[in-house]
């Protein structure tokens, strides 16, 4: 995408920005994952912030349809104990 | 029609292991009654629980995939409910053909066909660019 001959003038909309920023993708799309299964919860505390939040999908790139399965997925783990509920920040 | 559920549920950790034996054997007779199969059961055994229930900080895990009809949902979660070693239980649809899953592929596709086409563009657009790039330092 980037010009790499300096001498030539910037052109297009894109080649305005000076910083490159890695563009995010949707983890589950990537692996083709149809169901997100509550049951592995080690993969679902990524997406949870230390206090047990969840994760917006603007931070972490997840597409909508996932978004939804996910945030279906933890409150479920959460029912059964696999992880915690929202908690304060100590300290 | 027969449709693939999960149950799934947390027992008293203190319950002796028949009462564990009893409860899974009250779900299974209650699928074969109604003409279910049972496809797999999984006991995870003791757990450390993520939060303390009942005074408990600790849980049996068991996990039971099942093939049935929808109608049978409510006979199990009321047996489930009745007994008071089961702290926690969950029963959820786990089919493939789901509405959410089938929204799925048809993304996937789309996503495969739009990104086969943007690679043909972009093809066409460098081409352009450098011909561009040559006509600027003539």
């Amino acid at each position: 995408m980037s010009n790499q001959n300096s001498s030539s003038a910037p052109s297009g909309r894109y080649q305005k920005k000076f910083y490159f920023s890695r563009r995010k993708y949707c983890i589950f799309c990537k692996d083709k994952i149809k169901l997100i299964d509550y049951k592995n919860y080690k993969m679902l505390e990524n997406f949870t912030l230390e206090t047990g939040k969840i994760l917006p999908a603007r931070v972490t790139g997840t597409c909508s349809l996932h978004q939804k399965q996910l945030s279906k997925a933890i409150k479920r783990a959460r029912h059964m104990a696999f992880i915690k509920f929202v908690e304060p920040k100590r300290g | 029609m027969n449709r693939h559920y999960e149950i799934g549920f947390v027992i008293d950790p203190e319950a002796a292991e028949e009462d564990v034996k009893k409860v899974i054997d009250s779900v299974v007779e209650i699928v074969k009654k109604a003409n279910g199969n049972i496809e797999n059961v999984d006991e995870w055994g003791r757990r450390r629980l993520a939060y303390s229930i009942h005074g408990h900080h600790e849980g049996i895990y068991t996990f039971i995939t099942v093939n049935m009809k929808g109608a049978v949902f409510f006979e199990i979660e009321r047996r489930l409910k009745l007994n008071e070693k089961v702290m926690r239980f969950i029963i959820n649809r786990l089919d493939d053909k789901m509405k959410k899953a089938n929204r799925l592929t048809k993304k996937w596709k789309r996503m495969e066909r739009l990104s086969k086409r943007t690679a043909e563009e972009d093809t066409i657009e460098a081409e352009i660019s450098d011909e561009k790039e040559e006509e600027d330092h003539e």
